[in-house]
């Protein structure tokens, strides 16, 4: 690594940093930001002065304010995020049993949504006419269908009319793989057709770009064959802005999955978040908020990174 | 005979008037959105005396019953009918949607203009708060408002203007650096024209073009996030009837009476559609730098 990448490298890590106590302070202040009284609000017909007392000082919110902070992110550095306000479980262990679910989920969309709307988009690009008509109906099809929508229809066709995928559910990976991908393709699949829409939209916008560039006029006078400009040189000068999208659009799987979660009923963080609210559960809530919003920042952080990577000018050592 | 006699000749039939029509709003796409859109606007502002029933008529005799000339998208769990449904819930999620990018557009264009004018520090401070709350996902950023506040339709209309509040902001900015550079303004200045008149006559108006190609597409996502808050259960609440609130009731009569859930997820995918394809072409026409990509 050039003394430029590491530079880049730590610079960004720093970045970071601020950006997820700032998070942590927004999370934290959720729950003094409820109108009235959330202790109240959180019991609901349960509560009575000494209920509301014992609940107030379990939740330390009897304490200054900066101090409740404190002891707050001080729990978040050991992974301590307190307790399930309703099972009394710790809400480390939720997160242990729901992470994985959404991880699951949100990765292996990406990776179909990837696998489908990166080639597609580079047919689009570098083939005319019929190939490009077909791919931008598919496009705007996936932007325009809602996500959830598309995931009710397909467990109509595929669980009611053909009989062939469960309806909803989950199995652990280890303890069924095939099961586990049995449950999970109909989730996946919903997620991630709107997704490749995205992906193959900005492949194709970035391929017709650079296929238009000088060095590909160079390349072809050269006699280099179509195929291995296409996907040699093209792809990879075109490969930019495609991963940034990729990487913000984790950040939109990671909210979509909140609600393909509650619809094919996955034990994730997403169906987590929803159930605590209603419930007004507001320390899981407040975890799972957290969870997924530190989730994104690292998306986006690694992402950074992969760009730095590709950035031939940060061997030079600007930016 | 001169490209602009000609243009003229050709205006002169009603093609020629079409033809015209379709280059100015950026294509046949956006003009096909554009009519779509009319027809669903005129939908929603005269739904009173376009839906065929009540929506919330109930009716015993009529439980789940299939598409038929009476109900053309069939009746619901209690008899209601199906049609008139879609088009009040349109109303109200095409309201909160437009209601949401309004207030963003409110809010954050006068902070992006100043943000982007001023520079410096009066830059810093507005942009890095509200670049905060892009470090959220937009949906996970509306539910954490939700459970603040707690559901509702006007809760969800304006959550989803404070998520767009930082994508316009940045976009009126980006646009804005952009047009304070051009001649016409040092122009402006070495006449004499004041700081806050160049502003508003001179950089207003020629940094408005991306912000709007950005709120259309904004309002089709809108539409998205309303449904999918209203279907969590955290958007409008019944019985105001959103589309998302539509989709929730269908799902548990999903294989007994498939078009309860049908027809309203089908209203949503023409309203994204519409504003989709306008927003596309309106990229086309107005955009030619590529701010808002």
């Amino acid at each position: 690594m050039s003394s430029a990448r590491l530079r880049f490298v730590l610079r960004r890590t720093a970045v970071m940093i601020p950006v997820i106590v700032a998070m942590s302070i927004f999370v934290f202040l959720v729950i003094r930001l409820v109108p009235g009284d959330p202790v109240r609000t959180m019991l609901g017909f349960r509560a009575n002065d000494e209920n509301v007392a014992t609940i107030r000082a379990q939740l330390g919110l009897d304490q200054p304010l900066l101090d409740q902070y404190l002891a707050w992110a001080g729990g978040l550095l050991r992974l301590d995020l307190g307790r399930d306000f309703i099972s009394n479980v710790p809400i480390s262990q939720l997160l242990g049993e729901r992470l994985p679910v959404t991880l699951e989920l949100t990765f292996l969309a990406m990776g179909l949504a990837v696998i489908v709307g990166i080639p597609l988009g580079v047919l689009a690009a570098t083939r005319r006419k019929s190939m490009g008509r077909a791919t931008t109906a598919y496009a705007v099809a996936g932007i325009s269908i809602p996500d959830f929508w598309l995931g009710i229809m397909l467990v109509l066709l595929m669980a009611g009319t053909f009989r062939l995928l469960p309806p909803s559910g989950y199995v652990p990976f280890l303890e069924d793989p095939v099961a586990n991908l049995r449950y999970m393709i109909l989730p996946v699949l919903t997620l991630a057709v709107a997704e490749s829409a995205y992906i193959l939209r900005t492949t194709r916008a970035s391929m017709e770009e650079t296929m238009g560039s000088p060095f590909i006029s160079f390349l072809r006078a050269k006699g280099v064959s179509e195929r291995r400009i296409t996907y040699h040189h093209a792809l990879r000068n075109a490969a930019i802005p495609i991963i940034t999208v990729i990487g913000i659009q984790v950040g939109v799987l990671l909210g979509g999955a909140i609600v393909i979660e509650v619809l094919f009923a996955l034990p994730g963080v997403g169906r987590m978040l929803v159930t605590a609210i209603s419930q007004r559960n507001y320390p899981v809530v407040q975890a799972g908020i957290l969870t997924v919003a530190i989730i994104f920042i690292l998306v986006n952080f690694v992402t950074d990174l992969i760009y730095g990577m590709l950035d031939p000018r940060l061997e030079e050592g600007d930016e | 005979m001169s490209s602009a006699a000609a243009s003229l000749q050709a205006r002169r039939t009603f093609g020629g008037a079409l033809r015209g029509l379709t280059r100015r709003v950026g294509g046949r796409e956006a003009l096909f959105g554009i009519v779509i859109m009319l027809v669903l606007i005129a939908v929603a502002v005269f739904a009173p005396w376009i839906a065929p029933h009540d929506p919330e008529a109930i009716d015993a005799a009529q439980v789940l019953a299939p598409p038929s000339l009476e109900h053309p998208f069939g009746s619901d769990t209690l008899g209601r009918d199906v049609l008139s449904r879609v088009i009040y819930a349109f109303r109200v999620s095409l309201a909160v949607a437009m209601g949401s990018v309004a207030l963003a557009f409110l809010i954050a264009v006068p902070l992006g203009l100043i943000s982007g004018f001023s520079g410096g520090w009066v830059d810093t401070i507005i942009m890095r708060p509200l670049d905060l709350l892009l470090a959220l996902p937009a949906l996970l950023l509306a539910i954490t408002l939700i459970a603040i506040v707690g559901p509702g339709a006007s809760v969800a209309l304006i959550a989803i203007g404070i998520i767009y509040l930082p994508i316009i902001a940045r976009v009126v900015r980006s646009s804005v650096l952009i047009t304070k550079g051009l001649p016409y303004v040092d122009g402006a200045r070495s006449r004499g024209v004041s700081e806050t008149a160049v502003l508003r006559r001179h950089i207003l108006p020629n940094s408005m073009g991306p912000a709007l190609i950005q709120g259309t597409v904004l309002i089709a996502f809108a539409i998205q996030i309303e449904a999918a808050l209203s279907f969590l259960g955290l958007g409008a609440q019944p019985p105001t009837p959103s589309l998302g609130v539509m989709l929730n009731d269908g799902r548990d009569v999903l294989t007994l009476a498939p078009w309860v859930e049908i027809f309203p997820g089908v209203a949503i995918a023409i309203t994204v559609l519409a504003f989709t394809l306008i927003g596309d072409g309106l990229r086309r026409r107005l955009d030619p730098r590529g701010v808002t990509r």
